[in-house]
């Protein structure tokens, strides 16, 4: 059961949200899109003004130690507008981060983002990190907004490292992304890095919670858009809403909402009750695959609820399914995080 | 006395977690083993020692008040009884007079309907069943045709109820009847309790898709009833029974059905040898996994009760989202049976592994208590405020 402190801690986080969120006006992000970084670094440094990268961090380490209901609750409010700036890569970077290098992170001095995926449809690391005289030779698949990058953060299994991006041996090749994003294959040859060891496995976990939490905030806003429409469009002399076949798909709809809201929400308190175990694990992983495919079934049916405008650049609803087409499988798609959730609870003990 | 050690004079002065270890404790204390996990509703005769062992134990009606013989417990423990019961599998009892008749009482009924008739449902001296549908009259309850004319000191019923359960076990029948046919349906309706004895009445039992006899068709012909025998106010009847679906109807969306379906499910499993089988693996844990976005939702809901809120119509999506779940596991175990499926015994004669029985009964639940259909339309006007 959340507690009435976490509860107005959420409230109170997302009405913060709106410094950053434009409600129901999608203009400035549709600026951004299909250009590089694809988000814009003022913005990113009004994120960090208002404290947000650190927001889990303890306060020694210049955060204010916020629980993970609220932090998805925050993740939630950014999928409503469909913020690209990299707050949750960010996030991850700032759990795993210290001294200098943090504090320059957490000012937006610095973005530092994340490269730790080694192969497709992976959730961790392969292995440990190759470090040789200084430098670390690797290649990191799916680095989300690398073209904005200041620094990367190098994840192993066992520890991180931080390399400039514009150090020597460094090289980034962006893939534009169905939301008009990037991610990024960068190749790091020989570049210098200063390593910390670590365990990656929580911060990584969490990000796909997060992934989950902002996916929650795209299917509300989509379900919020289509009904308006439902109750506004006239045809065959009434508003279309009063036809029960697109109620019920609504409802269905909301249905996925609900779901997706509670399985997000019980992973979440359950990180914070207990911390990083098996079966909070493999309830994150629950909630990921569960708002994946959620978020993906509600905007493809609320283009179709929209009837032709729905197949437009033009109108917003469009841009909710080519976000959902890119969070569905940021930290892990939902097949992945199935095979995951198989492994950390095994259906038969093996004799 | 024999159950002292299972009685408190306040439940609810127990935390939770105490009270869920002293259920706990109580069935696998009283409750008969061999009677565990029943594939269907016990009549009578089969339910009526737990019911009296229940009864003698002060553990029969947990949402009654205590000056009527209940345990008075809070939402919240009732939430934890019914939890504990569905865990252990132990079978629901011929349970109208307890679960809607007492508490119809409680709220509306006279001083002598309470003194009457109360104490008899904690005795199980009276079996009460539950006369709300009709052939016309299903999702459409409100345009229920079965009439009460007043004649001197007497209401004469004539019409028909359908889908009653355990109609044939009972003593007695509450129904809703019309009193008013020139009023607008909802408000020409009144709660109206008659003994299954009076002539005029006769019940045919109805045998189900399952080949089941659980309900029954209950005719009046001129039967002849008390005057004093309406609850509460004549042509109040619909309202108060919509007071009377209260938050019970979270127990609607229960994972029990679902839960008791994978069970069933992985023993198949075990059963054809399926755990090297990458796609029923797949499958299974996919079901499970859904299982327990189901149980957060199931407690999303509950916590509400727990701080005292009251549930709203969306504790319909609970219904909605189990049965189908439901369903689509049953489903499932159809397919990986093969041909089998098509046989009537149970494989190996063990009613353990029987999906068919569970996939038939399995189409009832999007059925009753509201259909699915007629959730949605409710569901999209009172939730989603379209017109």
């Amino acid at each position: 059961m959340i507690d009435a402190d976490t509860r107005s801690s959420m409230e109170m986080i997302r009405d913060s949200a709106g410094a950053i969120v434009t409600k129901g006006d999608l203009t400035r992000i549709r600026r951004l899109r299909y250009d590089l970084p694809g988000f814009d670094k003022a913005v990113w440094r009004e994120i960090c003004a208002l404290g947000w990268p650190g927001l889990r961090l303890s306060e020694e380490k210049g955060g204010v130690e916020l629980g993970t209901l609220p932090y998805c609750a925050l993740a939630e409010e950014l999928g409503r507008g469909l913020v690209p700036e990299p707050l949750i890569p960010a996030t991850l970077a700032a759990s795993l981060l210290e001294g200098g290098a943090l504090e320059a992170h957490l000012s937006g001095e610095r973005l530092v983002l994340p490269a730790w995926q080694d192969s497709r449809k992976a959730l961790l690391p392969d292995g440990p990190l190759r470090i040789r005289n200084g430098a670390v030779t690797t290649r990191k698949l799916n680095v989300i907004g690398a073209a904005g990058a200041d620094d990367f953060l190098v994840i192993g299994t066992d520890g991180v490292a931080l390399v400039a991006a514009d150090a020597p041996g460094v090289t980034v090749t962006p893939l534009g992304t169905q939301d008009g994003g990037h991610v990024a294959q960068v190749n790091f040859d020989l570049a210098p890095a200063n390593v910390v060891a670590c365990d990656p496995v929580p911060a990584l976990t969490e990000a796909a919670l997060a992934s989950a939490a902002y996916l929650l905030g795209v299917i509300d806003a989509s379900i919020s858009l289509t009904t308006d429409y439902l109750k506004t469009r006239v045809q065959f002399g009434k508003t279309i809403g009063q036809f029960q076949i697109l109620q019920h798909m609504a409802v269905d709809l909301k249905l996925e909402a609900e779901v997706a809201r509670a399985s997000v929400e019980a992973a979440a308190e359950a990180w914070d009750r207990d911390g990083a175990t098996t079966e909070t694990r493999a309830a994150i992983s629950r909630a990921k695959a569960r708002a994946s495919d959620a978020a993906l079934k509600v905007t493809r049916d609320c283009v179709q609820l929209h009837g032709g405008i729905g197949f437009t650049d033009e109108h917003d609803i469009g841009l909710y399914l080519r976000k959902a087409m890119v969070l569905a499988s940021q930290f892990g798609s939902a097949s992945a995080h199935r095979a995951l959730f198989l492994d950390l609870k095994p259906i038969r003990e093996v004799a | 006395m024999p159950y002292d050690d299972f009685r408190r004079d306040d439940y609810n002065a127990l935390s939770d977690t105490d009270f869920r270890a002293l259920t706990r404790r109580f069935l696998a204390a009283t409750y008969p083993a061999d009677m565990r996990f029943p594939q269907k509703r016990l009549h009578w005769d089969e339910a009526e020692p737990w019911y009296m062992t229940l009864s003698a134990a002060g553990w029969l009606a947990p949402a009654w008040p205590r000056a009527h013989g209940g345990m008075g417990l809070a939402p919240s423990k009732q939430l934890i009884y019914v939890e504990e019961f569905e865990r252990f599998g132990a079978a629901r009892t011929p349970d109208h007079g307890i679960m809607l008749l007492g508490p119809l009482l409680i709220t509306y009924g006279s001083e002598a309907q309470k003194a009457h008739f109360l104490p008899r449902i904690i005795a199980g001296e009276d079996i009460w069943c539950q006369g709300y549908s009709e052939p016309n009259s299903g999702s459409d309850l409100a345009s229920l045709r079965t009439e009460a004319v007043l004649d001197g000191e007497e209401w004469v019923v004539n019409g028909q109820k359908i889908w009653t359960t355990l109609a044939g076990d009972a003593d007695w029948i509450f129904c809703l009847v019309r009193t008013d046919k020139a009023a607008k349906k909802q408000e020409g309706i009144s709660f109206l309790l008659i003994p299954m004895d009076t002539p005029g009445v006769t019940t045919r039992p109805i045998i189900n898709l399952e080949r089941d006899d659980e309900f029954s068709e209950v005719f009046f012909d001129n039967v002849r009833v008390p005057k004093g025998n309406i609850v509460g106010e004549v042509n109040q009847g619909w309202t108060m029974a919509k007071n009377l679906l209260g938050f019970e109807r979270i127990f609607l969306g229960s994972p029990r059905q679902s839960a008791s379906a994978l069970a069933k499910l992985y023993r198949l499993g075990e059963h054809y040898e399926l755990f090297e089988d990458r796609e029923f693996v797949n499958a299974y844990n996919g079901f499970r996994m859904e299982l327990e976005d189901h149980h957060a939702l199931f407690e999303r809901v509950a916590d509400k009760l727990r701080r005292g809120e009251t549930l709203g119509p969306e504790v319909s999506f609970l219904k909605l989202n189990q049965t189908s779940l439901y369903q689509r596991i049953t489903e499932y175990g159809l397919t990986i049976m093969a041909e089998d499926s098509a046989l009537l015994d149970p494989l190996d004669g063990n009613r353990d592994l029987a999906m068919p029985t569970q996939f038939l009964n399995a189409r009832a639940a999007t059925i009753y208590g509201g259909t699915t259909q007629v959730q949605k339309n409710i569901l999209a006007k009172a939730v989603l405020d379209l017109p």
